[in-house]
């Protein structure tokens, strides 16, 4: 058992374990359990040893550790590793030159003291919500292997839903944290767009990029958003707005009111979607529904921001390199291109607009909650979901119930619960993950709301 | 020889493909105008929606 990130920080603390002998745990999982899931693209086992060593230094001669000493983590391959090719999925990136230096969220993540292990696998340039990659493989489910982990995070959210890391990193366009935590079955972060710098990390959508971490326990969670903060001046949207921590204090205020986003939300989760919904609700003490009116044209006008700006991206290659890109992302990315301009400055108002109305409902209520999936896990290969009657193709529709609010930036932690609802025994095993939505800049009411659900037991992680 | 589609977005696609110095087959053409049409659809909502004349966009979007 590797532990949560809390565990490990408090037992590396009082000597019970050495971050060396974490790290070889971790090591170990990693050979044991990575063959059949294919959730790692590249280990960083050299420099782990260092880190680990330098923690385990600081302890022996009785230093003040930091926050997240000896905690052992894996970020998305398109985050920049020094002395490492910068993937993001892509075959077309192998030939790049290594990067010269850390993401600014991996040093400092290596200044909180976690030790970063690899680099994971992820849906080719974050475009989808699977994790089925023409290049480097599937990664599958860990409680399901027939079933996919989601995407486009899904080698970061299988990593820890198999009990393999306590914390790993991922982005999150429209929805590709949250989705693939929901059918992963363990917590993630988006925070509010803007909140953490995305310097040195492969960019799809501009205006749309987030990125967060995953984790095993709403603490890690925490601790790894807690380090990762802090403005910087390199990415342009990163808000330069103090730290403000959010991982120390996890207990729900008072008084806190809750709605259950109706209407889209309803709409188009599946009856184990609305079942974990319902179980989050009744122990967050949520009855009133709340409907976002303009959810429906939040997701349209995600779908066509992420169009223009992905395909006027990577429009240079897509001509030069056509083939070298995945069958199911390069007509996409050429279609994109296309978009005229004025849809994206329609889309661009509704955007502003859709903000509006969700800051009008947060005069009503502190917290929103909705479904993070439409469903749990499809099977690999499927390509189409059928949701209350109403078939959507898989690629695009997991994220039906995300895009709308990272649309309009508000932060989101989403927790793992365990509907016990399908058709079959294999169905009813698996989660569908619950959205806690807050208002801008408020990460630490989400938070709090989540660690309320752990410590309820309605959301948590299983290890099989 | 240009073969003949049903997609009534075709032509559209092959003028924005050819504007943006793409060349491919029609097979090809075929399929990213099959995206397109995916794209517009979807699109349609956002056309819709009744917007207030003086909204403004949120190219750098800052909560």
């Amino acid at each position: 058992m590797i532990g949560s990130a809390g565990d490990i920080v408090q037992q590396i603390a009082k000597g019970t374990r050495s971050a060396a002998a974490v790290l070889a745990e971790a090591k170990v999982l990693i050979h044991a359990r990575n063959p059949d899931l294919n959730c790692f693209t590249a280990t960083t086992f050299e420099r782990a040893e260092r880190e680990a060593a330098a923690i385990d230094a600081l302890q022996a001669q009785g230093k003040p550790l930091p926050p997240l000493a000896g905690v052992p983590y894996a970020v998305k391959n398109l985050f920049d590793v020094e002395g490492m090719v910068t993937l993001a999925g892509a075959k077309i990136n192998a030939g790049n030159a290594a990067a010269a230096a850390d993401a600014t969220i991996v040093a400092r993540m290596s200044r909180a003291g976690a030790i970063l292990v690899g680099a994971l696998n992820m849906e080719e340039l974050a475009y989808g919500f699977l994790t089925e990659n023409h290049h480097y493989g599937t990664t599958r489910n860990p409680h399901d292997r027939t079933r996919g982990a989601g995407g486009s995070s899904g080698g970061s959210a299988a990593a820890v839903g198999a009990g393999i890391l306590p914390i790993t990193l991922g982005s999150d366009t429209s929805g590709s944290i949250r989705v693939p935590a929901s059918l992963c079955g363990v917590f993630g972060l988006k925070p509010t767009y803007g909140r953490l710098s995305r310097s040195g990390t492969y960019p799809f959508v501009n205006s749309l990029d987030h990125v967060g971490p995953i984790a095993n326990s709403v603490l890690g969670l925490g601790l790894a958003y807690d380090a990762m903060q802090g403005p910087d001046p390199d990415d342009p949207a990163c808000a330069q707005r103090p730290v403000e921590p959010a991982g120390g204090s996890l207990s729900l205020p008072r008084g806190i009111r809750i709605g259950i986003l109706g209407g889209w939300f309803h709409e188009w989760a599946g009856p184990a979607a609305r079942r974990s919904v319902q179980l989050a609700a009744a122990a967050l003490g949520a009855t009133e529904w709340a409907l976002l009116e303009s959810a429906e044209v939040a997701r349209a006008a995600a779908y066509i921001i992420t169009g223009a700006e992905g395909g006027a991206l990577h429009r240079p290659r897509l001509i030069e390199q056509y083939e070298d890109f995945g069958p199911s992302s390069r007509a996409r990315l050429v279609a994109g291109g296309l978009i005229p301009a004025s849809w994206v400055i329609q889309a661009q108002r509704a955007r502003q607009h859709a903000y509006a109305q969700a800051m009008a409902l947060f005069e009503r209520f502190d917290l929103l909650i909705a479904a993070a999936a439409p469903a749990v896990a499809p099977r690999v290969g499927q390509e189409t979901l059928l949701i209350n009657g109403r078939s959507i193709p898989t690629k695009a529709g997991l994220g039906v119930l995300t895009q709308p609010i990272s649309c309009i930036g508000l932060p989101v932690c989403t927790v793992p619960v365990w509907p016990g609802e399908g058709e079959s025994p294999a169905e009813r095993a698996l989660p569908v993950g619950v959205q806690l939505i807050g208002a801008p800049w408020r990460e630490g009411l989400c938070l709090a709301a989540a660690r309320t659900l752990e410590q309820a037991g309605i959301a948590e992680v299983r290890l099989l | 020889m240009t073969q003949v589609s049903d997609n009534p977005l075709e032509p559209y696609v092959r003028a924005a493909l050819a504007l943006q110095g793409y060349t491919f087959e029609d097979a090809e053409i075929a399929e990213i105008a099959a995206q397109f049409a995916r794209l517009e659809a979807i699109a349609r909502t956002v056309f819709d929606w009744p917007l207030p004349f003086a909204s403004e966009p949120a190219p750098v979007f800052r909560p």
